[in-house]
Parts: structure tokens; sequence; C-alpha cells
């Protein structure tokens, strides 16, 4: 019962997050609700005792914020006006 | 950008800190990934994530840069098919670790065939994960690929 409760709480927070991640116009905050989002990703898969695919959802998180991260620095260097 | 440009404490110190870690950390995954989670793949993002976190940097070193990336991509990826082929000069089949001459007893060939593969899969996502880096990153002039 307790687990089916965290699960629920969990994919609550995914959905939410995910639709917040989307939905958001400030490219930074999308970057950081995604970051937010693969966390959750990661609890979930934990909670589903699959440690492996939770250990590979961590490391992908991190990297692809750091990609991110570079691609709005770059975006923002061109066109400074838009995407502050 | 300028070059007497500096980047704050808390970002040098930082990373200095961690990438010893992520590195140990990272063989720590690789190695012992038969027993826990963990594998190549982990291990390849992690030794990719300390070599690309000094480039965040502004003063920081440039490891692996363009051409060196890919290349040794193509080396892990070798490596990879190397090991997979030594079995089929002792008459098994690709990737059967067993025929493998290391060991007498084939149970004990497994385990060192798979951490080889490993080793090779290691090897092409760090410098796959530092490539993709540095073609989204700001542009110098020796990554030109």
């Amino acid at each position: 019962m307790m687990h089916t409760i965290l699960l629920a709480i969990l994919f609550c927070c995914l959905i939410v997050l995910g639709i917040c991640a989307i939905s958001v116009r400030n490219l930074f905050e999308a970057i950081i609700l995604f970051g937010a989002y693969s966390y959750f990703a990661v609890l979930s898969y934990l909670a589903l005792s699959a440690p492996d695919v939770a250990f590979t959802e961590a490391v992908i998180g991190v990297v692809s914020t750091a990609y991110f991260v570079t691609a709005w620095k770059e975006l923002k260097k061109r066109r400074p006006k838009q995407h502050e | 950008m300028k070059q007497n440009e500096k980047d704050s404490i808390l970002l040098e110190v930082g990373f200095r800190l961690l990438i010893p870690l992520i590195v140990v950390y990272a063989f720590y995954v690789l190695l012992h990934g038969e027993y826990s989670p963990g594998g190549g793949f982990q291990a390849g993002v992690l030794l990719g994530v300390a070599v690309i976190l000094p480039r965040l940097l502004k003063s920081g070193k440039r490891l692996l840069t363009g051409f060196q990336a890919i290349m040794l991509a193509g080396c892990g990826t070798f490596f990879y098919l190397l090991i997979g082929l030594i079995p089929m000069f002792f008459g098994g089949k690709f990737l059967q670790y067993g025929v493998m001459p290391f060991f007498a007893d084939p149970v004990e060939n497994h385990p060192l065939g798979i951490l080889l593969i490993e080793v090779g899969v290691t090897i092409c996502v760090m410098a796959t994960v530092v490539s993709i880096f540095d073609s989204l990153g700001k542009k110098k002039e020796d990554d030109t690929i």
C-alpha cells in the first residue's frame, strides 16, 4: 500500500513537471524543469526496483543538462534580444 | 571572450575537488559493474563528464579536442570488435567468450570477456559525449573536424 502511494506521488510529480517543462516560455526554466523531471524519473525507476535503469537515467540527466545549458548559451550569444 | 576574465571561486574549487572523485567513481562503476548497477555506458558518461567539466571553466584545459575525440570513439569501437573476434580464431562464434584462451575454465573467461567489451564501450561513449559537447558549444580554431 505504501509503495503504491509513493509511486502515485512520484508519477503525479512526473506528469506535472513534464507539462510545466514543455509549456514554460523561458528556455532556461525549461532546462531546469527538465532536470527536475529527470530526477523524479530516477526516483520512480528506483521505486520500481530497476536500479540499473535509474543509474543510467541519472547520468544521462546530468549530461543532457550540460548539453542544454551549453546550447542555450550559444543561442543567447547569437540572438541576444530573445531568450534572456 | 577576454583572456583575463576569471571564474567564480566556487566553480574553480568545486571542479578541482569533483573531477578526481568522478574519475575514481567511473572506474569503480566500470570494474564493479558485474555485481552492482553500472557498466560500460555509465562509466563512459561519467568519464566524459570529467572531461567536459574543465571546459565550462574559462581558464580550464581542453583535453580531447575535435579530431582526437572522433579518433578515440573509433578506437573504442574497434577494440570491441577485436575482442569479439578473438573467439573466432579459436573455433567459436563472434563474442563467444567461453573458448577464449586466457583461462582453462570457460566459466572464468566469461567475466573477463564482458569486462574487456565494457572497456571498449567506455572509451567509445566517453569520446562521443565529449564530441557532442564540442559540437554544441563555442567554436574555437582547433575544434574543426
